[in-house]
């Protein structure tokens, strides 16, 4: 009901400002049929036309060499026949294929970014998370010097501060430097959540485990990280579904994500409400996708309890 | 088997000195049980953590086999594996089910075959009385039968001495007998224990040999007998009043 008078309202909204919705614009950026046309770049004769359902290969023979080439395209666009004398530049025929639209595109950029982001991401906080608890003192202190300065600035600035200063000095790629920054970003907050969750397991586990003559990383292998691990689930995804909100932010430095795609299409299109609201939802699917699984795997870990 | 000479443990809190454990000297043989008592924080839990390495000792010495806890290139996680250790909380690993908990150090620590592991767990957990449960979850047992796995799976890695802190105290009175029976049984193959308990019937019935501890110092030990009947530490006799 609520949701209804606000869909209400924002669709009055809509016809005061003038704005005519193109809807049917859209499905064209993620998918596309595309026409590859073949033509030959010899003089020559047709030889053979062989129809096989819908795909027929022609063969023509070149009239100078006397060498054949082969095209094969589809039946209905077969325009030619036996015998047939062609002149260079003359169309075969032509296939036609789906292919992935720049939204699509986008959309498959934003999530393996965020996929390889997160793999980073945890890896460095399980890492620094286990430092952040060890009784070495320097490994202490580094965690906590890298976990206040991450947390302390702005994604935004360390990207650029990733790729325009490290990028350059290291000489490392757009890409490499934005899911570096991405990965480094979301760690130092899965450090916390491991910390957080490491901390909150009683100390007899750790003894249970030491007085079996296990030694600290064998505990914290079988023992500690499997319980913490189950605890941070909740937090942990939490964490993960920022990271593919955040990897928007990749953009500016011009990586194709979804939404640089999304700006993309708007010029090209002027559909500036449209994308935005599919940009948006697609970004939902990502994160209501994740969250359903982690939701699974949580079920799935609840059978001890 | 165990020796400690002059035993300390020191634990200094925001300027707050506790000895917990003051200068214990004894030795236990082999196939001994011995059973420690003392009012609450008198040390007895430090004294026990001090025999298995889960504290580390302020000063003096334990001998376990001849090898000296207080030496540090001693290898603690060696010393462990022949100690066994029974906490008040259980502690079992509420990840993995029963046989898990018993077959995971074996696999781990003394590197033996799944096969190996699970078979003897499942003997183990047929001696303690309980192997339909080797596929439930700790949370689904029972605090009596959680304490039982905690027993076997602390014997699945063939200790020379089974330690126990309190083992009862956690459980709901009809609980306790199916422990301490087990605990019994033990004692009666030969197994050397040093138990902490608050269970006088047990002390009286198994021990060979009772401590007193009082502020960290063992204050009398004696033969069962001599202690319930003809304590000569004043300490002791009240102590004993106030239980009995
Ligand atoms: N980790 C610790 N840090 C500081 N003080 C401690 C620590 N562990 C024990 N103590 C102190 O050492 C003393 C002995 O404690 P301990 O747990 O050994 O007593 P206990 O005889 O086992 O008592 P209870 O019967 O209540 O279990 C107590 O005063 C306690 O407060
Ligand atoms: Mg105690």
């Amino acid at each position: 009901m609520v949701l209804l008078s606000i869909v209400a309202g924002l669709w009055i909204a809509t016809k005061r400002i003038d704005y005519t919705w193109r809807w049917e614009r859209i499905p064209q950026y993620f998918a596309y049929h595309s026409e590859d046309v073949k033509t030959i770049n010899f003089d020559g004769h047709v030889t053979k036309i062989d129809k096989k359902g819908d795909l027929t290969t022609v063969t023509v023979k070149n009239d100078i060499g006397g060498e054949t080439s082969s095209f094969v395209i589809d039946t209905k666009t077969a325009n030619v026949s036996v015998d047939e004398y062609l002149m260079e530049g003359d169309t075969v025929g032509s296939t036609r294929e789906w292919k992935a639209g720049p939204l699509a595109h986008g959309l498959w950029v934003t999530l393996w970014i965020s996929a390889v982001a997160s793999v980073i991401g945890l890896v460095i906080g399980v890492v620094t998370g286990l430092c952040r608890v060890s009784q070495n003192l320097t490994l202490r202190q580094l965690s906590i010097t890298y976990i206040e300065i991450i947390r302390g600035t702005p994604l935004l600035v360390q990207l650029f501060i990733f790729y325009f200063f490290l990028g350059t000095v290291l000489n490392i790629g757009r890409l490499p430097s934005g899911i570096g920054a991405l990965g480094i970003f979301a760690g130092a907050y899965v450090a916390e959540i491991i910390r957080a969750g490491i901390q909150s397991i009683p100390k007899g586990q750790m003894e249970a485990a030491r007085s079996l003559g296990m030694n600290v990383p064998k505990a914290m292998v079988y023992i500690i990280l499997p319980q913490a691990f189950k605890r941070t689930l909740p937090p942990l995804a939490g964490q993960f579904i920022s990271l593919i909100k955040d990897s928007s932010l990749v953009s500016v430095i011009a990586i194709t994500d979804l939404t640089k795609s999304g700006r993309e299409v708007i010029t090209s299109t002027f559909a500036v409400f449209e994308i935005w609201f599919v940009v948006a939802f697609l970004y939902l699917i990502l994160t209501f996708t994740l969250s359903q699984v982690v939701a699974w795997v949580e079920r799935r870990l609840a059978v001890s309890d | 088997m165990i020796k400690t000479v002059d035993l300390e443990k020191i634990f200094v809190v925001r300027d707050q000195v506790v000895r917990a454990v003051d200068g214990i000297t004894t030795h236990i043989t082999p196939g001994e049980v011995v059973v420690v008592i003392g009012p609450s924080g008198s040390g007895k839990s430090t004294y026990l953590r001090c025999l298995n390495g889960l504290e580390t000792l302020t000063a003096g010495h334990v001998h376990i086999d001849g090898v000296d806890l207080a030496n540090r290139k001693t290898d603690m996680n060696k010393v462990r594996r022949e100690v066994g250790m029974v906490f008040q909380q259980f502690n079992l690993f509420p990840h993995k089910t029963v046989l898990e908990n018993l077959v995971l150090a074996q696999m781990k620590v003394r590197k033996r075959s799944r096969k190996e592991a699970e078979i003897k767990g499942r003997a183990l957990l047929e001696k303690v009385g309980i192997p339909e449960k080797e596929a439930n979850y700790p949370s689904q047992l029972s605090g009596g039968q959680q304490q039982r796995v905690a027993i076997a799976r602390a014997l699945a890695m063939d200790p020379k001495v089974m330690l126990f802190d309190e083992p009862t105290s956690a459980l709901d009175p009809e609980m306790v007998g199916e422990v301490l029976e087990v605990m019994k049984q033990l004692a009666r193959e030969g197994m050397t224990m040093v138990v902490v308990t608050h269970e006088m019937g047990f002390a009286r019935e198994v021990a060979d040999r009772v401590l007193f501890m009082d502020y960290g110092k063992l204050v009398e030990e004696g033969t069962p007998e001599h202690f319930f009947t003809e304590p000569k530490e004043e300490r002791a006799k009240l102590f004993l009043r106030q239980v009995l």
